[in-house]
């Protein structure tokens, strides 16, 4: 029977669920839509982990992503962290030395900035498309190119073309313009990948020195246009994860389990069979004072079992 | 006359002076997302954030009766200084028909002021609105110290929550001080409460505090700054800001006084060295004064389209890194999301963590 700590990264666009053994080895990875229903995308996630591992000992689990709180709440984590840390975890762990990660994922992305395996800065973008993966989506739906063939046909451009990257309408009507004056679509699909990166780079890593080793992380690093653009961009050593797509449940399952030996705490886990309990989210303006704050009540089996989002605490504490 | 005023920080001390006077004071509501939404329909589009959200609450508060709206002008070239002008205008436009008092600093525009003070006092001798300023003045000198008090207990707290009750009682009782005596009372009973909260042992090298920072209507105000104080308290840190509102009148409306806010404008200079507007000046001098007294951190609040703290920001990467303290910007407006902001908040606390502790490789707080 083996022992194992579980990670989950329960982000709007993917949920990923992973476990490591007692060394921090990845043993399981899956990754799954969210398609806007994190609970049942987490049960999905876990309910594989079970398949694949009849009789493990879970010793520890940790949640991370923007459902951080519902997915610890649900599972009963021991540990529920923000995706900077997390990431940064992991990274550390995966690239030896690393002193700055790139993670570009589908609807955000992040730079964080290392020294001596501590993160020293970041900044987070998840305001605007056009430095994220979704651009890349939307773009390759307009050509009616798949997206997994993207990056090969990048590297296949024989020349350079900018393409404004600023935002995503104006990327579209300059590609137009640019397919007009003869361009070949492997040559505007390269130019895509250099907007993104630029754009990129200039929003996030403005006023920050970027320093090798660098590991770029997240579902984009798949893209190996991306990959090149970003080696034209900073430089040759850049280095992406064999986990890179799940980073961040890899960093979450790291820290439970560092949580876990330093405190010597036995976890919170609800275990498999909570898989078949039935978790309902509501959520409601509290009348209660001006605020009116959305108030989100997570139910288990028809019990209240968490609440959040009041300002002043009268829900969050009537538990 | 029906009087009001902007929301901002402790505003039961405005509606005491003004009562104090004798007039009828109708207490604007706390800032909601009514407020906002109101504010946001009826500015400039172009304008900055408390602009918009001061708007808001304008228009509920001659709603609810109001006549004559009291207010501070703002400082030098940025477009803080129109604020009363630009309000006035829009709200004329809206078919409202109010009067506005705008008070400047004391330097900043005497001849006015002093109209102001005429119109305010109605029929009370100089002497007796000496002493209620002197009051007053003495009133907020308490409820800063707790406050500050609060910062930082709110951070050890054993049963979260505590500090946040009795500081809301603190802004309910300050409403019935109406003499020196009383306010005696009131803050003896009130050192005493908080010298009951239990609290938790926590090593002095994994005590954090940072410094908030900024434009002074976001670092004030509560309700629209994502209650920055009270989330960074739960997450077990200390906290101080770059204004009180004591230290707002001492160096507003007290001639010729050497102020704490003088000192902190000298720290500023060799980063920003003329008057921008705002509170950027103040922004650097503070980011100074607090890495001087051993701060592990600075957060700085920025409204969204507020110039001078664009430029501070600016300039925010060069002061950390040569003071070698830590800031996390964050831009403030009606569309601020608070589950994203609380990732770079969270993200940050542990950047701090680990900073300090150095042996960790990563911060766990469970
Ligand atoms: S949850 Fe609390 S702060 Fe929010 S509206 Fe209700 S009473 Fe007001």
């Amino acid at each position: 029977m083996g022992k194992i700590f579980i990670g989950i990264d329960v982000g709007s666009v993917s949920t990923n669920v992973v476990a490591i053994d007692l060394s921090g080895n990845l043993i399981f990875e899956n990754y799954q839509r969210t398609n806007g229903q994190p609970i049942a995308s987490v049960k999905r996630g876990l309910g594989e982990l079970k398949k694949e591992y009849e009789n493990v000992e879970v010793l520890g689990v940790g949640a991370t992503g923007s459902g951080r709180q519902l997915a610890g709440v649900m599972v009963g984590a021991d540990i529920v962290k923000n995706e900077i840390t997390a990431h940064a975890v992991a990274s550390i762990q995966e690239v030896p030395g690393v002193r700055t990660i790139f993670e570009i994922g589908g609807q955000d992305s992040k730079i964080i900035i290392l020294q001596d395996e501590m993160v020293v800065d970041f900044a987070m973008n998840t305001v605007c498309a056009a430095g994220t993966g979704s651009f890349l989506d939307h773009q390759s739906e307009r050509l009616g190119i798949p997206i997994e063939e993207f990056g090969d046909m990048a590297l296949t451009a024989q020349k350079d073309v900018r393409i404004a990257g600023r935002c995503t309408v104006f990327a579209e009507s300059d590609m137009i313009a640019k397919q007009q004056f003869g361009f070949s679509k492997a040559e505007i699909i390269n130019g895509l990948c250099q907007a993104l990166v630029r754009n990129y780079i200039n929003n996030l890593g403005r006023g920050k020195k970027l320093e090798p080793p660098f590991a770029f992380q997240g579902g984009v690093a798949a893209n190996k246009g991306i990959v090149a653009a970003f080696k034209r961009e900073v430089g040759p050593d850049i280095t992406v994860p064999e986990h890179h797509k799940v980073m961040g449940a890899l960093g979450a399952a790291l820290l439970s389990k560092e949580y876990i030996t330093q405190s010597k705490q036995k976890t919170t886990f609800r275990g498999f069979e909570s898989l078949d309990m039935e978790f309902t989210p509501s959520s409601f303006d509290c009348t209660g004072c001006s605020n009116q704050c959305e108030v989100i009540k997570v139910e288990a089996d028809g019990q209240v079992i968490a609440m959040w989002g009041d300002r002043c605490g009268k829900w969050t504490n009537s538990l | 006359m029906k009087i009001s005023f902007p929301y901002m920080g402790v505003p039961f001390v405005y509606k005491k002076v003004l009562e104090l006077l004798g007039h009828d004071v109708i207490m604007p509501p706390r800032p909601s997302q009514r407020t906002i939404d109101l504010g946001v329909k009826y500015s400039p589009e172009f304008a900055c954030f408390p602009l918009k959200v001061i708007m808001g609450s304008y228009i509920e508060a001659i709603k609810m009766g109001a006549d004559t709206i009291v207010t501070s002008g703002g400082h030098g070239p940025c477009r803080a200084g129109f604020y009363g002008e630009n309000h006035q205008q829009t709200l004329k436009q809206l078919g409202y028909d109010v009067d506005f008092i705008v008070f400047d600093g004391w330097r900043d525009n005497i001849k006015r002021n002093i109209q102001n003070v005429r119109k305010i006092k109605g029929k009370n001798s100089i002497f007796k609105v000496y002493k209620i300023v002197r009051l007053v003045y003495q009133m907020l000198q308490v409820v800063d110290s707790l406050e500050m008090r609060i910062q930082t207990l709110r951070a050890y707290e054993k049963a979260k929550g505590t500090c946040n009750k009795i500081w809301d009682a603190i802004q309910r009782k300050l409403d019935e001080v109406e003499t020196k005596e009383q306010l005696e009372e009131f803050k003896k009973y009130f050192y005493d409460q908080l010298d009951r909260v239990e609290l938790q042992e926590v090593a002095p090298q994994e005590k954090i505090r940072i410094g908030i920072v900024g434009e002074i209507y976001v670092v004030m105000e509560p309700s629209i700054n994502m209650q920055i104080e009270k989330v960074l308290g739960d997450m077990g840190v200390e906290v101080r800001r770059s204004q009180y509102l004591s230290q707002w009148v001492e160096h507003n409306m007290i001639p010729f006084k050497k102020t704490h806010e003088d000192e902190i404008l000298k720290k500023g200079e060799p980063w920003i060295e003329i008057s921008i507007g705002g509170h950027a000046k103040q922004t650097m001098g503070h980011i100074v004064d607090y890495k001087q007294q051993g701060f592990d951190g600075i957060i700085h609040l920025m409204p969204f389209a507020c110039l001078p703290e664009l430029i501070s920001q600016g300039i925010m990467p060069k002061i950390s890194e040569e003071l070698d303290i830590p800031v996390l910007t964050i831009p403030l407006d009606e569309q601020t999301g608070l589950a994203n902001n609380l990732t770079r908040i969270e993200a940050f606390v542990d950047l701090l963590k680990n900073k300090k502790n150095n042996q960790h490789k990563t911060a766990v707080i469970a």
